[in-house]
């Protein structure tokens, strides 16, 4: 074989542990736990040491960061200022009102809230919307017949248009009418649901749909007259 | 040295079974670096090889981490396991026609298990994807080779016990029951939901933390000590670091699902654990390298402790490492990075792999009394250095360009992220090239001490005809 690993193989020959040696040794060495020295035995204090630290940082983490053992992780809870809650519940009210415009409204009176001319009144840029919030939660509510003039132009034939003809609650009739009021460049006012009740409670005897001349004088005030 | 020494005769009787693990456990080793190229050469060229059904990247990768972890893993565990505890007993190797025949159907498993992968057969779980039909093969043969390690371990000759057994034994016995667990849960009595996972990923990464790992380190308790000539420093800590290798590492590994789907509580455990584990660690590395450091000519003179003293270097670094990695903070960054692959190659190359050739090269003389030329365990000993080093670093580099990067929601996914990841595949694609050939310098020196015969017939026949 190789010189240099025969070489090897006889230096190490001379000083290398037997097994029952290195097991012998051993077995005594865990008998008296340490080996004998005149100092004190630094290292299992400073083991000690770092495993008391270990520990202590162990346990802190485990506190903070198990959740409790909880099987879903914490709700986050975000505090809004009162500015943020009001834009918010606008914001909601606006997005609720849209969807009911979109389902009950716009197959006459467009997406658009332009209407179609000679047929259906437009929305949009309208007196009747803008007005005071009466009118258009009258006209939800009893529905309205015969002609009108929005904007110059002449709308309605003579049979009488029913908007409540399937229920609807004052909170939808307060979304609509506010996403209708605040849509496509309209800027009115809020409708409350409180205000519906008020004004579905006011009329409630009151059995034919209305008629504009009949709104305009209830409501001269915002028309202008 | 006489030859009816106790060593001598003990040697003799293991050198049957010591030999066919061994040499099945290299072809294995280099089947894994075939599989390890094929898939980093698929990173840096996707064409690659993109035609066979059979070398899909999903597969290759699978295949190379199976053939590496039970082909060349527990076949040189059962070599170098057998032959220490017979030593540390001083008892012979009995019952190795069993042994062999248990040796034989364990390959044949992992065979059918590794064609039945390249198939598409997979199971899915981690480190578990073998078609489940090899897995009662795999368990069977293992628990014969337990049984007759233990009645080694029974016959020994001194009652008490020291470092080196415990290690051992213990990773021979944890094997089958994390099996079991991992078997019962994920195939007889199928977990739901979110368990699944948790169980697939605790049995792969337990694999390594209670199979490989001890193994290692008991071998490095039995060679540090045989070769220097003088007992491990603070012994008396040892007890504690395996205990607590035992009570933590199991709970350590479940960091792993930092940020995943799974209740709070279990990452939130295993970081824990894993801080907890540099306990263990620093008893290892304080047990180690305090006695090596003692004598640290020698080590470098003998060629097997360099190995040995390679790999405990490389666990106490790569440990700690890993210990950092499993803080939140830092998890926030290296999850679903190529930092996995880090933690892999570490375990598995930089730590396990050279303890064990380490052993073999201190084990092998001896055994079949025949040296291996100095000049080829040197080579084999640099080339593999270089090439781990080289791999570990760049997967380490790259997987923390890539997190940081991949944290960057204005990048461009595919030129900038992967763009600057590509470097370090082309390097590891290097490194595989480099380990591959220093694995096939390896196999090639065990193979020539344990077969020197077919090469001479082959030499006399060839003289013979030229003649």
């Amino acid at each position: 074989m190789n010189e240099d690993s025969q070489k090897l193989d006889n230096s190490n020959a001379g000083s290398e542990f037997s097994d029952e040696e290195i097991v012998k040794s051993h077995v005594e060495l865990s008998k008296t736990k340490h080996e004998p020295t005149k100092n004190f035995l630094i290292a299992p204090l400073v083991f000690v040491f770092v495993f008391g630290c270990l520990i202590f940082v162990c346990s802190i983490q485990l506190a903070h960061s198990t959740n409790s053992f909880q099987l879903h992780p914490p709700v986050e809870v975000v505090e809004l200022t009162a500015e943020e809650k009001e834009a918010l519940r606008l914001e909601r009210k606006i997005s609720s009102g849209e969807k009911i415009f979109a389902a009950r409204c716009a197959s006459c009176h467009q997406a658009n809230g332009l209407g179609i001319e000679g047929q259906f009144p437009p929305l949009a840029n309208s007196e009747w919307v803008s007005a005071d919030p009466g009118v258009i939660a009258n006209i939800i509510l009893k529905g309205l017949k015969g002609e009108i003039i929005v904007d110059g132009k002449k709308y309605g034939t003579s049979a009488a248009v029913n908007m409540a003809a399937v229920p609807i609650s004052d909170r939808e009739i307060a979304n609509v009418s506010t996403y209708v009021r605040q849509a496509w460049g309209n800027t009115s006012s809020e409708v409350t649901e409180e205000f519906i009740s008020q004004v579905r409670a006011e009329h409630s005897s009151r059995q034919d749909q209305w008629v504009g001349d009949e709104l305009k004088a209830l409501f001269s005030d915002s028309f202008g007259e | 040295m006489t030859t009816d020494s106790p060593d001598k005769i003990i040697d003799r009787s293991a050198k049957l079974v010591f030999s066919f693990f061994l040499s099945s456990a290299g072809l294995w080793l280099l089947t894994a670096a075939f599989f390890a190229y094929l898939a980093a050469a698929k990173l840096t060229d996707p064409f690659f090889l993109s035609t066979c059904e059979f070398l899909t990247y999903g597969k290759i990768k699978v295949a190379q981490a199976n053939a590496f972890v039970y082909g060349w893993g527990g076949n040189a565990i059962f070599a170098v396991s057998l032959w220490i505890l017979a030593r540390l007993s001083q008892a012979e190797v009995r019952g190795s026609f069993f042994l062999i025949v248990a040796g034989v159907i364990w390959n044949l498993a992992i065979t059918f298990g590794l064609l039945g992968i390249l198939d598409g057969h997979m199971s899915g779980h981690e480190m578990l994807e073998m078609p489940t039909e090899v897995w009662p093969a795999m368990l069977i043969s293992y628990l014969i080779i337990t049984f007759l390690a233990l009645v080694i371990h029974r016959s020994r000759q001194i009652k008490e016990t020291i470092a080196p057994q415990w290690f051992i034994l213990a990773a021979l016995l944890w094997f089958p029951a994390l099996f079991l667990i991992a078997w019962h849960g994920l195939e007889i009595n199928t977990a739901r939901g979110t368990l699944q996972t948790v169980l697939s990923m605790w049995y792969g990464q337990s694999l390594i933390w209670l199979w490989l790992t001890p193994v290692a380190l008991g071998a490095a308790y039995y060679l540090i000590p045989a070769v220097l000539g003088r007992t491990i420093d603070k012994y008396y800590l040892a007890i504690f670091g395996f205990w607590c290798i035992a009570a933590l590492a199991p709970w350590s590994v479940v960091h792993h699902l930092e940020g995943g789907p799974v209740p709070m509580w279990i990452p939130a455990i295993g970081t824990v654990m894993s801080i907890a584990m540099v306990f263990p660690i620093a008893v290892a590395s304080t047990n180690f390298h305090a006695t090596a450091f003692l004598d640290i000519g020698k080590v470098w003179d003998s060629l097997p402790l360099r190995f040995v003293i390679f790999g405990t270097l490389s666990y106490t670094v790569s440990s700690y490492i890993g210990v950092v990695f499993s803080l939140p903070a830092v998890a926030k960054i290296t999850q679903f990075t190529i930092i996995n692959e880090f933690h892999f190659n570490q375990r598995v190359y930089g730590f396990f792999s050279m303890i064990i050739f380490g052993a073999v090269y201190f084990a092998l003389p001896r055994i079949t009394g025949r040296e291996i030329p100095i000049g080829a365990k040197s080579f084999h000993f640099w080339t593999s250095t270089f090439g781990v080093l080289l791999l570990l670093l760049a997967y380490l580099i790259g997987g923390l360009t890539h997190g940081v990067l991949a944290g960057q929601p204005s990048l461009e996914w595919s030129s900038a992220v992967i763009g600057s990841i590509q470097p370090y595949f082309l390097i590891t694609k290097i490194a595989f090239v480099i380990l591959a050939f220093s694995q096939l310098v390896f196999v090639v020196n065990v193979w020539r001490v344990i077969f020197p015969n077919p090469l001479s017939l082959l030499a006399t026949g060839n003289k013979e005809a030229s003649v």
